[in-house]
């Protein structure tokens, strides 16, 4: 949760952000406006820079939407930003629109902009909704013959919906109404800074809308968090199960505060459903946790729904680095929910990378705590986030299993490991495009690509796109492996590699990339590889990948490496116990 | 109250606090232009707690009518 600071406060600590260098990421934001927006740029910045992107952001001139789409040297395809926001107030539908003609007009150009839009660029864009007038010009009557700006408004806003719901690839939408909702008008329209200067917006509500940009700048570029850990007691219901017992605990549809409870726990379902993974972490008996998950009628959490847990009184601390190791995912991309301020305090001490939420006092206000700041958002769904947690799962029986074999070969060769390998099918851009996104172990040179990016590969003829799909005897992991390759001239260049995490220790990597190469030496007439490993905050794993690969090491600037290999030194790794199928 | 109005002005203008003076206006600091004039006004209303009329807005473009005007505004 961003901290609530006084304007004064934003923008100092936006200049001392500028001056600092110590970002991973960055980003470049094009506003495309008919109104003064530039007041939200320290609102923008500051909760970028706060969420460890270092932002840029372009206002396009005043009100020239369509001049700046049309002209093709214009300012915003130089740019090429990779968010284009076009934010636009409408005032007074009512004096501007009097037939049904007209409103239909209106929508055609704006569709006409967004056609421009998806065509001229391959940015995600935002759009807005439009507000509503606060009041009725025709008062109380309600006169059949006339279009009433409420009506005028809600068709847009529904247009628009629609459309962004239609191109969902590339279209996000930040709704303004709802923003309006949550401030109210009095707090979000700035009459007088629009009269004198065409600037709407009050402070609170730029600083809303820029904690919504923020989620879809935060998402494009991974940093959503991936998995909640939840006390129990008081957290997931009210009272202490080993107290008061089933039927003392406050959890039900009925009453206060067990309501609120129960909402909480439905909000819950909605980040499974999303593939958020679900654990617990929580001192008590373990019998007693499960009597409730499993028998209380107003649970809606169960079992089934659990990625893993830590049901003991050991020290919450070393639970939760021991189950991000388990899920093997970062303690970063991990949120805890925990009513106690203590074992709040400790965590954000102790494990400073994790998001801690405490249970708020306001029982009312639970429900919607993980909803609200977007944190577990992404851009895309694909069919692997459902069944992510049946996945982590079947880990867990392996891990048991393994127990019985003394050496990691013999273990592997049991999973009976089967890799289908294929070049990318339309079906599978989101899924990769998502890949690129998240993966942060496994990922030789962490680009992030959209889903845009990943089409124009697919098409190049001078690129492709290799995809894993990796099966065992416990079931499917899914999509989880992605080389990207370029060619120039008799070059071929491997531009990304990458393996989800949940496939790793396997020794699946190396049979993949090399069946890739095999086929790409079939495919294509080239003498040469050239690889590269860039170095981020997690991927210190993969460091020696190519070498271990055969490759010979170029150059080192800054920690980045290069590498290159003629095609007649390439050695492929084949491994007896992986069976590899072409689909 | 001057310093605390110098102090803001210097955040917000992103200046060094001994480049404001009761002279500086728009033509004496590049930085003052319209724009961070709107973000002032909000930053000055946020400080002193007070609604400044639109009428007294443009004619706050001197340090010297500004703490006349936020002297008006306080008492």
């Amino acid at each position: 949760m961003v901290q609530m600071l006084n304007f004064t406060d934003i923008i100092s600590r936006v200049r001392e952000c500028e001056n600092t260098d110590n970002y991973e990421q960055s980003i470049k934001i094009y506003f495309l406006r008919n109104f003064t927006v530039e007041m939200i740029e320290p609102y923008l910045k500051y909760n970028l820079y706060f969420n460890g992107i270092k932002p840029e952001v372009i206002f396009g001139e005043y009100n020239i939407i369509n001049q700046e789409l049309l002209e093709p040297n214009s300012n915003l395809y130089k740019v090429n930003p990779e968010i284009i926001i076009l934010a636009m107030f409408i005032d007074n539908v009512t004096y501007v629109l009097s037939s049904k003609d007209e409103l239909i007009n209106l929508i055609s150009d704006l569709d006409e902009q967004f056609e421009l839009l998806l065509m001229n660029t391959d940015s995600l864009i935002i759009l807005n909704t439009f507000i509503p007038s606060m009041y009725s010009e025709w008062g109380i009557s309600n006169p059949s013959h006339v279009l009433k700006s409420d009506y005028i408004i809600s068709e847009i806003n529904q247009h628009v919906r629609e459309y962004v719901s239609n191109h969902s690839d590339r279209f996000f939408l930040i709704d303004w109404e709802r923003l309006v909702r949550i401030l109210g008008e009095e707090n979000s329209i700035d009459y007088r800074f629009w009269y004198s200067s065409r600037a709407p917006f009050k402070n609170a509500f730029l600083d809303l809308y820029s904690r919504e940009i923020t989620k879809i700048a935060c998402a494009l570029k991974g940093k959503n968090k991936k998995c909640v850990i939840l006390d129990c007691d008081n957290t997931l219901w009210g009272g202490v199960i080993g107290e008061d017992g089933m039927d003392g605990i406050k959890l039900d549809k009925h009453s206060y505060p067990g309501r609120a409870f129960f909402d909480f726990q439905k909000n819950l379902l909605c980040l499974y459903e999303r593939g958020v993974l679900i654990t617990l972490c929580s001192k008590n008996n373990e019998e007693d946790v499960w009597e409730v998950l499993d028998n209380h009628p107003y649970s809606l959490l169960k079992r089934s729904h659990l990625a893993g847990w830590r049901i003991n009184w050991e020290n919450k601390v070393e639970n939760i680095d021991s189950l991000a190791r388990e899920l093997n995912i970062g303690l970063d991309s991990m949120v805890l929910v925990d009513d106690s301020p203590v074992e709040c305090g400790q965590v954000k001490q102790f494990l400073p990378e994790v998001t801690v939420m405490t249970v708020p006092q306001k029982i009312y206000t639970y429900p919607p705590l993980l909803l609200r700041d977007g944190l577990f958002d992404t851009l895309t769904f694909s069919t692997e986030d459902k069944n992510r947690t049946q996945m982590y799962q079947s880990e867990f029986k392996r891990k048991q299993d393994q127990k019985q074999f003394s050496n990691i070969d013999d273990y592997l060769a049991s999973l009976e490991l089967v890799e289908t390998i294929h070049p990318i099918r339309s079906g599978e851009v989101a899924r990769v495009a998502q890949l690129t996104q998240k993966t942060n172990q496994f990922n030789l040179t962490t680009r992030r690509y959209s889903e845009v990016d990943i089409k124009r590969f697919a098409d190049d003829i001078d690129a492709a796109i290799y995809v894993l799909y990796v099966n065992d005897k416990y079931g499917e992991y899914g999509l989880t492996g992605i080389l990207i390759a370029c060619f120039e001239d008799d070059k071929c260049i491997l531009d990304s590699f990458l393996l989800s995490c949940r496939i790793l220790g396997r020794k699946l990597e190396k049979v993949f990339v090399s069946h890739c190469m095999q086929e790409i030496i079939k495919n294509h007439n080239i003498s040469q590889w050239q690889a590269e490993y860039i170095p981020s905050n997690k991927n210190q794993q993969v460091m020696n990948f190519w070498e271990d690969m055969g490759f010979t090491l170029r150059s080192t600037d800054k920690g980045i490496k290069k590498y290159s290999l003629a095609i007649y030194d390439f050695k492929p790794e084949q491994i007896n116990f992986i069976k590899i199928v072409e689909e | 109250m001057e310093d605390r109005v110098k102090k803001i002005m210097a955040e917000i203008l992103g200046v060094d606090q001994e480049n404001i003076n009761n002279e500086t206006t728009p033509d004496t600091v590049k930085e003052w232009d319209s724009l961070k004039h709107m973000q002032l006004i909000l930053a000055l209303e946020e400080e002193f707690l007070v609604e400044i009329p639109d009428e007294y807005i443009e004619k706050m473009l001197s340090v010297e009518n500004i703490f006349s005007v936020l002297r008006s505004l306080v008492e």
